[in-house]
């Protein structure tokens, strides 16, 4: 039998505690034990962003991140993004830019902007690429989301 | 339909949504990550599975010993291919060559005593986690038996080539010739004969979603559920059917969001038979979540053409020879490796080239199977015709711009047979090639390049033509129509009902948009509900351009026709003439007095509360069904054998500028601009975004994507660390612009955008690295364009 460990951590504002096998990884853990299934999963390698979400503070791949590892932290995902059911200007921007077609990339590439916007109220666009430069969409060949990440940061 | 009916509110009235710039109606919960996805779907006491798959790419199975599997923490079940064999059949496919005249191979959810292909499954495990799945499934021992392999398909010709398949007297899947016209004639009568090739890599359609199953049994009924990521649900049920021994009846698959498809989830995989028989055995519903790996192993593209053009001395083509050697890997159930066969039958494009001689071979090598990708063998067309316009422009140092004019289909020649029998709807292409240039700005760019090149800079500029035929519909297959329903209940809100789902391009979106319109209800009134065969009318799901062309028009007849009924009944309401009505805004209004007007959702109450008053002149029902079968296509060959299979044709002009990099052979895109014609557009936003999605996968596939193996027979490229798809940062500036010539021949002047963009901006990009390094001597051979194959292109000086 594998190894268990309790890890406790804050999601959305949530306090939540979970027995879970030492080996996995955050993105499983929040997706298979708290249900959060906004949060995908692209590649498991940490090459494509579907898995993103805000650790302590920081966008992070969680594919790349035991759970154990989160133990203590504060996690932000998709879920927690919108609040009081107003949408994040990145999220109402991608929606009228068309900058989301299957949305499978989508809650990567909204943390990923939300995060540069908190950085840096008016990026160029050489700044709104590099910022999703990790984040693959394979959709809409990216024009539509740097034009809904500059609409929001006009906003 | 009275002529009164036909004229109220049919989507032609001010405030209309058709061309509307409108978002997705989906947007708000796709943007907050609430869109349930079918790795997303969890049912209580379920399972998770994982696959062993062949490490080998040839090999006799002989012993399985699964005894420590079956021991190991967490398992419930271990399944092999014998115990399979014996349980299941083989999968029926999606497009049999055998009865076309090419071979017939079975394909099994499980290898039984051999293997084709590094990959192929051979076993599965069923446990309580994924982690104790994959655990267990690494304990299996099989015992492998190499035989030789063969991964190069003009290897694989060979003689004395390692057969894949017993009984095979070679490795050839389905060979044809195709002649039309008096091609001897005109290559000995010809100024100029030039010949050339173009070979393609394999590629993978990698949509950012992998493939997903949850099977799930009912025992009492004993019927079978299964969320899968599938575009084609109903093709899929019944080939589960048939796999599974099971009444088409007790099959229901449901697709949720799909995360991206591009082809790549067309069916059948071998996943979709193996996990519904693995839950069975196992006796609890099954997960599986195919992984990157997994999902970089579905190929596709891996061709060569070689081609002989006759030219006159003014750039005119006058015949051209082409032979098409594909390698698609092993047999599959999918449809992947017709796009061989559609890479021959969509040649010569465009152009007006009626002496036409082109042959093709599919083999099968020791590589993974093709499924379908974007493009479907037709971006290969394209590709090679327009190579073969700058081999032309090149001898005879023509403009290459000039040359494609000279040659394309005249705006006065519709409807066009080209020499392959594909009858070209409609179009202005000379038109949509000059929109094109000047977008692009074409003459400025010469100038510029020009004085670049003085200064030791390289820049290209590449131009290509595209047609895409769109809304196929295969004999034997099918597809060409599809199916709608459209309700209304009594509060108002309207369901539609379609038998085509959306890949993730928003298709839901137009056909919400489609209904609004014709039904004169809001759009925020009306949901669509796509993907389940339990639910919704027979149809032929996602692929080939279709879901507008088909879908839309079915969901606009069925709109129309319970329209009709409704305002029939607003006039008994209102005591007015059916003809003074017009069915807009959630309301039936009297145009000429809108203060006389009653609600869609109350005219739908009356009809059945009142059934026997408002409603006598009607059937008191609130659905329409109808189905809509495109009328330009034609299955009934002609003297030469040719069929029509498509009912309408895109088409695009593309011009691309690239810098290439001289000592590092790097290539950086700067810009591509299109001239895009699909006809009416419903949603320029939604079409847009088709276009800048197939530029940028164009632009993958010219300039990096490729799934390489090993001389050992197994893939190379596992991860997107290898496989190198576009990011942000790679995208040149991309400008678009519409040129719409309806379509005479579907109800909406449709034409379909789905498979847009790729094919125009491959072979534009592939043309302007040409460009860039002609005056050093380069020629452009071989794909993907890498920088080391950027440096090979310029010591090369082929024809
Ligand atoms: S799933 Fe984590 S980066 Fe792809
Ligand atoms: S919208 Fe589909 S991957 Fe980005």
């Amino acid at each position: 039998m594998s190894q268990q460990v309790q890890i406790r951590l804050r999601v959305n504002g949530d306090a939540h505690e979970v027995a879970a096998d030492a080996r996995t990884l955050l993105v499983d853990l929040i997706r298979d034990e708290l249900g959060l299934t906004g949060t995908h999963v692209g590649c498991r390698t940490g090459h494509c962003g579907a898995c993103t979400v805000v650790l302590d503070g920081r966008v992070s791949k969680s594919c790349t991140v035991l759970a154990a590892a989160a133990d203590g932290a504060e996690v932000t995902t998709i879920e927690g993004l919108a609040a009081d059911g107003v949408l994040h200007p990145v999220q109402e921007a991608l929606w009228q830019e068309h900058g989301v077609q299957c949305g499978f990339c989508t809650p990567g590439m909204v943390l990923a902007a939300a995060e540069l916007l908190a950085e840096n109220r008016s990026p160029v666009d050489d700044e709104i690429r590099r910022a999703i430069a990790g984040n693959l969409c394979r959709c809409t060949g990216y024009e539509n989301i740097v034009n809904a990440i500059r609409r929001a940061s006009a906003s | 339909m009275s002529d009164a009916a036909e004229s109220t509110g049919n989507g032609t009235a001010s405030g209309s949504l058709m061309g509307a710039r409108q978002p997705q109606i989906a947007g708000a919960r796709l943007v907050q990550g609430q869109a349930v996805f079918a790795a997303d779907v969890s049912l209580s006491g379920m399972l998770h599975a994982s696959i062993l798959r062949s490490p080998v790419p040839h090999a006799r199975i002989g012993r399985i010993d699964a005894d420590a599997a079956r021991r190991a923490p967490g398992v419930e079940y271990v399944l092999t291919g014998a115990e399979a064999a014996q349980l299941s059949d083989p999968i029926p496919h999606y497009l049999d060559p055998a009865p076309i005249g090419g071979k017939h191979a079975d394909v099994r959810c499980l290898a039984v005593d051999t293997v084709v292909y590094a990959g192929q499954p051979v076993a599965v495990v069923a446990a309580s986690s994924p982690n104790e799945a994959k655990a267990a499934a690494e304990l299996i021992e099989v015992d492998y038996q190499p035989l030789p392999h063969v991964l190069d398909a003009q290897a694989a010709l060979a003689p004395d080539a390692p057969r894949l398949y017993d009984g095979w007297d070679d490795n050839v899947v389905l060979s044809f010739g195709q002649k039309a016209g008096d091609v001897e004639a005109a290559f000995e009568q010809a100024e100029h004969v030039i010949s050339g090739s173009v070979s393609v890599q394999r590629s993978a359609a990698s949509p950012l979603e992998p493939r997903a199953y949850v099977a799930s049994w009912n025992a009492a009924s004993g019927r079978l559920t299964l969320y899968a990521a599938t575009q084609n649900p109903h093709t899929l049920r019944e080939m589960l059917a048939r796999s599974l021994r099971l009444r088409e009846s007790d099959v229901r698959i449901i697709t949720p969001s799909l995360g991206g498809a591009f082809g790549s989830k067309m069916p059948s995989h071998p996943e979709e038979t193996l996990i519904p028989l693995l839950a069975r055995l196992a006796g609890a519903p099954v997960r599986w979540v195919e992984d990157r790996r997994e999902s970089l192993l579905v190929g596709g593209r891996e061709q060569v053409h070689q081609f002989e053009v006759a030219a006159d001395g003014d750039g005119r083509v006058r015949a051209i020879r082409n032979d098409i050697v594909g390698s698609t890997g092993a047999v599959a159930s999918l449809p992947g490796w017709a796009m061989v066969l559609m890479a021959a039958l969509a040649m010569p494009c465009g152009y007006n080239v009626q002496d036409c001689e082109i042959t093709y071979t599919a083999v099968a090598t020791n590589k993974a199977p093709w499924n379908a990708q974007r493009g479907f063998g037709k971006e290969a067309a394209n590709l090679v015709m327009e190579r073969i316009m700058d081999a032309v422009a090149r001898q005879l140092e023509l403009d290459p711009a000039e040359v494609r004019r000279r040659n394309l289909v005249g705006a006065d020649a519709f409807p066009y047979t080209t020499a392959t029998g594909f009858v070209l709807d409609s179009g202005d292409y000379d038109a949509v090639l000059s929109d094109a240039l000047e977008l692009f700005g074409y003459e400025d760019e010469r100038r510029r390049q020009r004085a670049a090149r003085e200064q030791g800079r390289h820049l290209g500029i590449g131009v290509a033509f595209e047609v895409m035929p769109e809304g196929g519909a295969i004999p034997g297959v099918g597809g060409g129509f599809d199916s709608a329903t459209v309700r209304i209940n009594p509060s108002g809100q309207v369901t539609v009902l379609t038998g085509v789902t959306s890949p993730g391009g928003g298709n839901d979106t137009a056909l919400a948009q489609i209904v609004a319109d014709e039904l004169g209800a809001e759009l925020g009134e009306i949901e669509v509900v796509q993907g389940d065969t339990d639910v919704c009318p027979f149809g032929f799901g996602n692929g080939t351009g279709r879901s507008v062309v088909t879908g839309g028009s079915a969901a606009a007849l069925a709109a129309r026709d319970l329209r009709e009924r409704l305002v029939s009944v607003a006039a008994v309401m209102l005591e007015a003439d059916v003809g003074d009505l017009v069915a807009r805004g959630g309301k039936v209004v009297v145009a000429q007095e809108p203060e006389r007007a009653v609600a869609l959702g109350d005219v739908a109450r009356s009809v059945v509360t009142l059934s026997h008053l408002t409603a006598m002149g009607v059937e008191p029902s609130l659905e329409a069904s109808r189905v809509y079968r495109a009328p330009h296509v034609n299955h009934i060959p002609d003297e030469q054998g040719r069929m029509n299979p498509y009912p309408t044709y895109g088409n695009a002009a593309y011009a691309a500028l690239v810098e290439v990099d001289i000592e590092t052979g790097t290539v950086t895109p700067v810009r591509v601009a299109v001239c895009h014609d699909c006809g009416t557009v419903v949603n320029p936003l939604l079409v847009d975004g088709q276009i800048q999605g197939g530029i940028v996968m164009g632009l993958g596939v010219a300039l990096g994507e490729e799934v390489a193996y090993g001389a050992d027979g197994v893939p190379a490229v596992t991860t997107f660390a290898e496989y190198l798809m576009p990011r942000a940062a790679d995208v040149p500036e991309i400008l678009i612009t519409h040129r719409e010539t309806p379509s005479p021949y579907t109800l909406l002047g449709t034409k379909g955008a789905g498979e847009a963009g790729l094919a125009g901006a491959q072979a534009a990009i592939v043309s302007a690295v040409e460009d860039a390094i002609a005056p050093l001597g380069g020629r452009v051979t071989e794909l993907p364009l890498r920088p080391p194959a950027v440096l090979d292109a310029m010591d090369r000086r082929a024809t």
